[in-house]
């Protein structure tokens, strides 16, 4: 592990404290094993993780990689999804700006880029299948994915107005989904069966 | 407005006694087979490389071809200073002065040739500087600068611009840099690199051999010198080459990429190797 990504790593739990912000990167160095006696220079955080705004969408993405590794240890779609927004706890009131920060793009044009926070969600989605053991495939392997980013989504977008109700608003979400999901499948079963019994009277009449 | 100002000094970059480093030499360890180093694409014995260089900066000592400032100007906002005739130790202390009203950074000029240190002497005699605290001229070796005048952990930023691909041993640079900084200081180095775009790098060899030494000939009257300046650009080591032996001199570094641990300009002419001694 190179070392930035070690002070990257000391960074993280001093978000709640310091927001996403080049202090606490420059701050990291205090919680060294042998810690500096001062934080790092503004010059030094830049030479380390970029100027500006850059440092702090690395520090946002170190988080955001945090987030994905607190996923691992459940075995259910429900837990891991129940164990990011927990991680989301701490930060709930500084997300907005984070995510804002994330979509804001480097160049102006166009004045909106939804491709990161589409990428964070789809990075959840697949880790929840991941550590689920998902065996979907086809077909079934992408609308699976799909509909977890949206109840993510919903469930994160929830969080950061409602904290307290997040988990319920999950567990809704996710109820809403497999009833959805299994009555699909019963729709898709009763039609197949209905198609089969016209074709069998269709060729009992003699017509083809 | 005086609040306002202390504001901006105390959350902007600082810089206090910078050092530069120019050419180097090495000598053989005396009981050893005489070691080799590369001249441009030639090679020869490690204690000839320093007069060979040192005859290379003294043809060159008073001109210069400009385009390089274009790439200093880049370093201004990060505070950088190239060793050589002092000119971005220069840029350095104005930028203090003029975007942070600082005058208390002082910028160390450190040289191995002492016809360098003089037409730096002799320019910074024609600015605010002279006579003052915050600019002085240093004879000493990059890759051995005297401990009892470079101290350990001294430094905020230390750097050198299109001098370490002259000295012998890179890695002995660079060990010495990460000595004398201070825990968080930075280290900052601009040289010429390798262009990975095939087109542009193509262009690029053309010119560098055949124009730059045409120029040479005919504005210095010194090919040869100006021969090895391109030679020496070619064998220097590539972009993440080069990060990782920084690393291995004890520095953090960004990611291996553009952008991370270095920073290309002109799609590689010259590079900027930033790192942070932790």
């Amino acid at each position: 592990m190179s070392s930035s990504l070690r002070l990257l790593k000391l960074a993280l739990p001093l978000v709640s404290e310091h927001g996403f912000t080049r202090t606490a990167l420059a701050n990291s160095v205090l919680h060294l094993p042998v810690p500096h006696a001062e934080p790092l220079s503004d010059s030094a955080v830049s030479a380390l993780f970029g100027s500006g705004d850059r440092a702090r969408k690395t520090l946002i993405h170190a988080w955001l990689d945090g987030g994905l590794e607190s996923m691992s240890s459940t075995e259910s779609v429900k837990d891991a999804l129940h164990a990011r927004l927990k991680y989301n706890e701490p930060v709930v009131s500084l997300l907005p700006e984070a995510f804002a920060l994330l979509s804001a793009p480097e160049s102006g044009v166009p004045p909106l880029d939804p491709l990161p926070m589409l990428k964070h969600s789809a990075r959840i989605a697949d880790e929840a299948c991941h550590v689920s053991q998902d065996a979907s495939l086809r077909l079934a392997w992408y609308t699976k994915r799909a509909s977890l980013i949206g109840i993510y989504s919903a469930a994160e977008l929830h969080q950061l107005t409602s904290p307290s109700t997040a988990p319920a608003f999950l567990d809704s979400l996710l109820a809403t989904s497999n009833s959805i999901g299994s009555s699909l499948s019963e729709v898709l079963e009763f039609s197949s069966y209905v198609g089969r019994s016209w074709a069998g009277i269709i060729r009992s009449r003699g017509i083809f | 407005m005086l609040s306002s100002t202390r504001l901006v000094r105390a959350v902007l970059p600082r810089v206090h006694r910078v050092p530069l480093a120019r050419c180097l030499n090495t000598n053989a360890p005396e009981n050893d087979t005489p070691k080799t180093t590369s001249f441009g694409f030639r090679t020869v014995p490690e204690s000839e490389k320093e007069t060979l260089v040192k005859n290379v900066f003294d043809s060159v000592a008073s001109s210069s071809l400009g385009v390089h400032r274009l790439w200093k100007d880049n370093l201004i906002s990060t505070l950088h200073v190239a060793g050589g005739t002092g000119d971005i130790a220069l840029r350095i202390l104005d930028h203090a002065r003029e975007k942070y009203a600082d005058r208390e950074t002082t910028v160390e000029v450190v040289d191995i040739n002492a016809q360098m240190l003089k037409e730096g002497f002799r320019r910074f005699k024609k600015t605010m500087y002279h006579n003052t605290p915050q600019i002085s001229f240093h004879e000493a070796n990059a890759q051995e600068l005297p401990p009892s005048q470079f101290l350990d952990n001294t430094y905020d930023l230390y750097t050198i611009a299109f001098g370490i691909r002259n000295c012998t041993s890179i890695p002995d640079v660079l060990k010495e840099a990460h000595r004398v900084l201070k825990p968080g200081g930075t280290f900052a180095c601009l040289e010429f690199s390798k262009v990975n775009n095939p087109l542009l790098s193509l262009a690029y060899d053309q010119y560098s051999f055949t124009m730059i030494p045409l120029m040479g000939t005919i504005l210095a009257g010194d090919r040869e010198s100006y021969q090895y300046l391109v030679e020496s650009i070619r064998k220097f080591p590539p972009q993440p080459q080069f990060a990782k032996m920084i690393r291995e001199a004890g520095f953090t570094t960004g990611e291996d990429e553009d952008g991370g641990a270095w920073t290309d300009l002109w799609g590689g002419i010259a590079c900027i190797h930033k790192a942070v001694k932790v």
